[in-house]
């Protein structure tokens, strides 16, 4: 198929060619590709590294699941970093985690809705980067027209009309969505069109799942739904994997079905430094370490990244820096009194911010 | 108790932004001082209002400062979770009253931006968060209040990027445009509170802080603010009481009431 991009977009983003845009929207190809599927029931499961090997290629359009901090599969990218898979594009809204796939040339592309630390502002290391040209910006988004471009994939259609995005520059600077009149009204009614979004490969961190791949989460599921149902191909990590019978009997929560899922792996703290729903707390000195390092520029991230992604094996050594059983039992009280599964009545959210003299493994 | 801290301007914008929120409405709620003014609200005058955040989250029981739109107290013991689109559905079906936001820079007409300062998009100044959901909030609720910081560098002539849609873009209304709901009602800024004029559809002084005069606001502007007839009232002030929940009660960590470097 051929596509007909927003062509001002294309030029304001001095895109030379476009058939870098092509597969985000190729919804006969990403059909065919599932179509051709083994779509039987059967046991998917492997480990981390042999998924994130065998199902993420170089220059992918890479989906990595969550928000922001919270059940986002930031052990995935990290994965995808130790293997030093090239040139993909990253996708997701937010993409806050992107950042560290940029030094090393992981990540260097972005479909941009949000970078950035909510309570610290936007992300020096990621502008930095858009202005030296280490993150190519291939389209921004707000976050409701990608949600959109991900449900309308998950429906089946080829788009959707939205009232977002119109009067802004957004749609100067995206080469998919298009202002239209809307064909259903008589007279001046703009939207704007966004088409399904289809990415390569989507890694969506899950509670828990039976060996097929039926996944289950709490929590906000955000655009994993849409997302799991629009990827070609679907690594689900998981806390915990479970039996079918676990599944179908507590299947409340279970938003992902086994056809979708490619690879089934069990791991445990799989959103770390990040936050998982009811189970455990996020790792918040290591985060501020993360702005402060982010801060600092490209000696620091690499130093950074070399010491915990590229440093470490795997997430038991991760859980082990930050801080080992101790940060376990305690990220998950915090949770637990967080979401009111348990009395928050003398549980103390207080913490230090980290700075130089922060004793190692201390990352409460 | 001791004696209390004087208060600071981000305090007295969390108070301002406050008293904009109805009671019994819908609200949908960006990152930032709009929690924090949201969460003020419904511990004192507005305790029937019901949140809504784009990662899902909806109506939450009572619980600490959520640190991410997205983080475990804003869907604490949820009734229910949405998708992020159907979050959004809500606001574009008319189910949400009026959406907070925070900006970066923001034009007379009530125009926003967190995408990018600079002339070139490909090689910015500064590269900011992106939209997020500020487009999305701004295109389809009702009612829309801006919340930020004011100085020339903010409130300016035009945007370098226009993420969000406030009255009108090169001389087309908002209504034209095709847009939902009817656009920016309040901004709350630290030099005071400002609404839109009703033909011109133009930032215009509502109140003032203490101690800020017509002229002084002026100076922190990089665009003419149009002013009332008559006499401009003085912003109210928190009482202690009320600064004491604030600090003790909504943000206590002082993620986002503590001047930075303070």
């Amino acid at each position: 198929m051929k596509f007909s991009y927003n062509q001002e977009a294309v030029k304001n983003l001095k895109i030379e060619n476009t058939s870098i845009l092509d597969r985000l929207v190729d919804y006969r190809h990403a059909r065919d590709w599932r179509q051709k599927k083994d779509h039987s029931q059967r046991d998917k499961r492997m480990s981390h590294r042999e998924a994130i090997a065998e199902f993420v290629s170089d220059g992918d359009i890479w989906y990595c699941g969550g928000f922001g901090y919270v059940r986002t599969s930031i052990q995935s990218d990290w994965e995808v970093i130790r293997q030093g898979k090239k040139n993909l594009q990253s996708i997701g809204s937010p993409n806050t985690n992107q950042s560290y796939g940029v030094t090393f040339g992981n990540m260097p592309f972005t479909h941009a809705s949000y970078a950035g630390a909510e309570m610290r502002g936007y992300d020096k290391y990621f502008s930095d980067n858009v202005k030296k040209g280490k993150v190519k910006i291939l389209s921004d988004w707000s976050h409701g027209l990608m949600a959109l471009g991900f449900k309308a994939a998950q429906l089946g259609v080829p788009g959707l009309y939205s009232k977002s995005g119109l009067g802004s520059d957004l749609v100067k600077y995206n080469p998919y969505i298009k202002v239209l009149n809307n064909p259903m009204v008589d007279g001046n009614d703009p939207c704007v069109f966004v088409p399904a979004l289809f990415p390569d490969v989507a890694c969506i961190h899950v509670h828990a799942a039976d060996k097929f791949g039926n996944a289950r989460i709490a929590g906000p599921a955000v655009n994993d739904i849409a997302a799991a149902a629009a990827t070609r191909k679907l690594i689900i990590t998981a806390e915990e994997i479970v039996s079918n019978t676990d599944i179908r009997w507590n299947n409340k929560g279970v938003v992902i079905p086994f056809q979708n899922v490619d690879a089934v792996v069990e791991l445990p703290y799989g959103a770390l430094p990040g936050y998982m729903p009811g189970a455990y707390y996020w790792a918040r000195r290591w985060w501020e370490k993360c702005f402060v390092m982010m801060s600092e520029g490209d000696a620091a991230m690499e130093a950074f990244i070399k010491e915990w992604i590229l440093g470490t094996k795997d997430i038991y050594e991760v859980v082990k820096k930050l801080g080992g059983v101790d940060f376990m039992i305690n990220n998950k009280r915090l949770a637990k009194a967080a979401e009111a599964d348990n009395e928050d009545d003398g549980v103390n959210f207080k913490y230090e911010p980290w700075n130089p003299n922060t004793p190692p493994n201390v990352f409460d | 108790m001791a004696e209390s801290k004087p208060m600071n301007p981000l305090e007295m914008v969390a108070y301002v932004l406050s008293r904009q929120v109805n009671d019994h409405e819908v609200v949908y709620i960006g990152t930032g001082l709009p929690m924090v003014a949201a969460i003020l609200a419904k511990k004192t005058h507005a305790p029937h209002i019901t949140f809504v955040y784009e990662s899902g989250g909806q109506d939450p029981i009572a619980g600490g400062m959520p640190w991410s739109v997205g983080g475990p107290e804003t869907y604490r013991k949820s009734p229910m979770i949405m998708e992020m689109a159907y979050s959004f559905g809500q606001a574009a079906c008319g189910l949400v009253d009026t959406g907070f936001l925070g900006f970066a820079q923001l034009d007379m007409y009530g125009n926003a931006n967190t995408t990018m300062i600079g002339d070139n998009f490909l090689n910015p100044k500064v590269r900011l968060t992106g939209s997020g959901g500020n487009n999305d909030v701004g295109s389809l609720c009702e009612k829309l209040v801006f919340v930020g910081i004011q100085s020339p560098q903010k409130f300016v002539q035009k945007c370098d990027f226009i993420t969000t849609t406030g009255h009108m873009v090169d001389g087309v209304s908002r209504k034209d445009l095709g847009i939902l709901g009817g656009g920016p009602v309040a901004v709350v800024s630290t030099a005071g509170v400002y609404d839109f004029d009703p033909e011109t559809r133009r930032m215009r002084i509502k109140t003032l802080h203490p101690g800020v005069s017509a002229d002084l606001a002026q100076l922190a502007s990089g665009f003419e603010l149009l002013r009332p007839k008559g006499e401009i009232p003085v912003t109210e002030v928190p009482t202690k009481e009320i600064l004491e929940i604030l600090r003790h009660e909504v943000d206590p960590q002082g993620f986002f009431i503590s001047m930075p470097g303070a």
